[in-house]
């Protein structure tokens, strides 16, 4: 027991095994099947796959939100059992509270925070500066567009220099000029603030700009198909031959295929699948 | 590259303009301000007309519907010798503690059932099955339990406004949605944070739904248990001239209660109001 665990302790994330039922009208869905993926400090993992293959689900289970599952998650060696401040999340709808305004939505995750007054104040201040948004400090929600509300979302998660940060489809409800636009900006926030990032997404070019590592996910049961590391000069460069082809490779994966090599790879993935079936 | 720049800031009213912006302004809130009083008063106008053609022609007999100034005339009496008063004083005090008895129990037993699906189970069928009953049917078994001094009419006022503000209460907590608990769990809210920075916020405009509900209930028990059973107060003066065939003073009685009612309720709005300011400016 206490081998494997010091091994799997090199990683920040350990999610080993995992598996998470659902009852849905009576019976036992499984959402999640034998779920494994580590992840390291300051990487940036990008979980990518069709709706119900559990994406969303890994993330509630790695926030503590939900402790009724098979299998280990672990925060450098320890199991997750509760939320915790060293994780914040970004929720696809921005969650933010009509009734507070920009500056009260970025405090309210500071109320359990030990720093002092003037210091909380100050730490607002810069994550508002940090999204770029210092001047609708007054603002309530319903006056911001849904762009602006997704970075005082992002400002809240932030705030308390969280070592992971979950982000659920955060801009996927967002106009497509917008979202490329914060997607420049979440990868500038999250390496300047040295967080670990875990991004669920159904935005395949979106998990190749932005992840270190692509994790592709299948559902029927939720399990992960592949891990693709992204990596070279062109990583960032969404024209760049390298960033296509990867891009497509997931696609193939997703079952998305445009040409018969494609198709092939597709067809491989699910043979690969049925096999031990 | 901050789109903030790219947007405009809101507008702020008042910074920046001229005496004669500012003056534009005024003028223009006071048009729309003046055609809303009109808007609202052309009812009540009219109406005031034709029941003024109605007494002065003698449509309807006067013992049946009285003069508007026979009814102006019973109200100066009545205050001059300070009957109105007086009468007026105890029916608000009556309605007052049982209405503040009534929503302090009301908003209290809705938050607990709001918040435990539990108790909701046990309680809530029993709750919608009691405001089916009209709070005056109570009135014969409170009497007997109460007598009919002052605690009959509170305990019945109480009741009357403990209903709708706990089922309203109960709504607006139960209906908190559950991306915003869940938020708080995240931000490892305790109880007092999810209470005051959640659920309390987001359950207000409901609460005061049931606060405006238990008002005008607690208006309708008062002149019930009045006229039934007391010898003060605007529905015993109701009463009395009811069996007096004073049918002016019975309308004296009733233009009070509505302008009282009308206070209490443009009142609680503007309460309701000042405390979700956010409504406003994110309707702006």
């Amino acid at each position: 027991m206490t081998a494997p665990a010091r091994e799997t302790a090199a990683h920040a994330l350990d999610i080993s095994h995992v598996s998470k039922r659902f009852l849905v009208s009576g019976r036992k869905m499984l959402a999640l099947s034998g779920v494994d993926l580590h992840v390291d400090e300051g990487e940036f993992v990008s979980i990518v796959g069709a709706s119900g293959c559990g994406k969303s689900t890994l993330l509630r289970l790695i926030l503590g939100l939900d402790t009724d599952y098979e299998g280990e998650v672990r925060i450098d060696g320890v199991r997750v059992k509760t939320p915790g401040l060293d994780r914040a999340i970004v929720f696809q709808d921005h969650r933010l509270l009509p009734w507070l305004n920009v500056r009260s939505n970025i405090a309210v995750a500071l109320r359990h925070s030990p720093l002092g007054k003037a210091e909380k104040a100050e730490r607002v201040d810069a994550q508002m500066r940090l999204v770029g948004l210092e001047r609708f400090s007054d603002a309530y929600p319903a006056q911001l567009s849904g762009g602006m509300a997704q970075r005082v979302a992002i400002a809240r998660a932030l705030v308390n220099r969280p070592r992971f940060l979950l982000l659920d489809e955060p801009l996927g409800a967002l106009d497509a000029l917008t979202r490329l636009r914060l997607q420049n900006e979440l990868l500038r926030i999250v390496r300047q603030e040295g967080a670990t990032a875990i991004l669920v997404t159904h935005d395949v070019d979106e998990a190749v700009y932005l992840g270190d590592r692509v994790v592709v996910m299948r559902p029927d049961p939720g399990r992960v198909a592949t891990v693709l590391s992204v990596s070279g000069p062109q990583t960032h460069d969404r024209s760049s031959p390298g960033f296509i082809g990867l891009r497509d490779q997931v696609l193939a994966l997703l079952g998305v295929a445009y040409n018969g090599a494609e198709l092939s790879l597709a067809r491989e993935a699910d043979a690969r699948e049925a096999a031990p079936a | 590259m901050s789109l903030g720049r790219t947007l405009a800031l809101p507008a702020r009213p008042g910074i920046g303009m001229s005496m004669s912006d500012r003056l534009r302004r005024f003028g223009a809130f006071a048009a729309k301000f003046a055609a809303k009083a009109l808007a609202g008063l052309a009812v009540p106008v009219g109406l005031a007309a034709a029941w003024f053609f109605c007494a002065r022609w003698n449509w309807i007999p006067e013992q049946i519907l009285p003069s508007p100034d026979a009814v102006w005339q019973t109200l100066r009496e009545t205050t001059a010798d300070g009957s109105l008063q007086s009468a007026t004083l105890v029916s608000l005090q009556r309605v007052l503690s049982g209405f503040a008895v009534g929503i302090v129990a009301g908003v209290g037993v809705g938050g607990a059932l709001g918040a435990s699906a539990t108790l909701r189970g046990y309680i809530e069928p029993f709750f919608l099955a009691f405001n089916q009953i009209p709070h005056i049917a109570w009135m014969p078994v409170l009497m007997l339990l109460f007598g009919i001094g002052e605690t009959l009419k509170i305990v019945l006022i109480a009741w009357a406004a403990f209903l709708p503000a706990t089922l309203c209460t109960l709504q607006g907590v139960r209906d908190v949605p559950a991306g915003y608990r869940e938020l708080g769990r995240v931000l490892m809210f305790d109880r007092r944070a999810t209470f005051s920075t959640i659920i309390l916020p987001c359950a207000l405009p409901s609460i005061f739904t049931g606060l405006r509900e238990g008002l005008a209930n607690a208006w309708h028990a008062l002149v019930a248990v009045e006229l039934l059973a007391s010898f003060e107060g605007l529905g015993y003066m109701m009463a009395y001239g009811r069996q007096l065939f004073q049918l002016e003073l019975v309308m004296a009685a009733m233009a009070v209660i509505a302008l009282i009612g009308l206070i209490f309720h443009t009142l609680l709005r503007w309460v309701e109001l000042r405390l979700s300011r956010w409504h406003l400016e994110g309707a702006a």
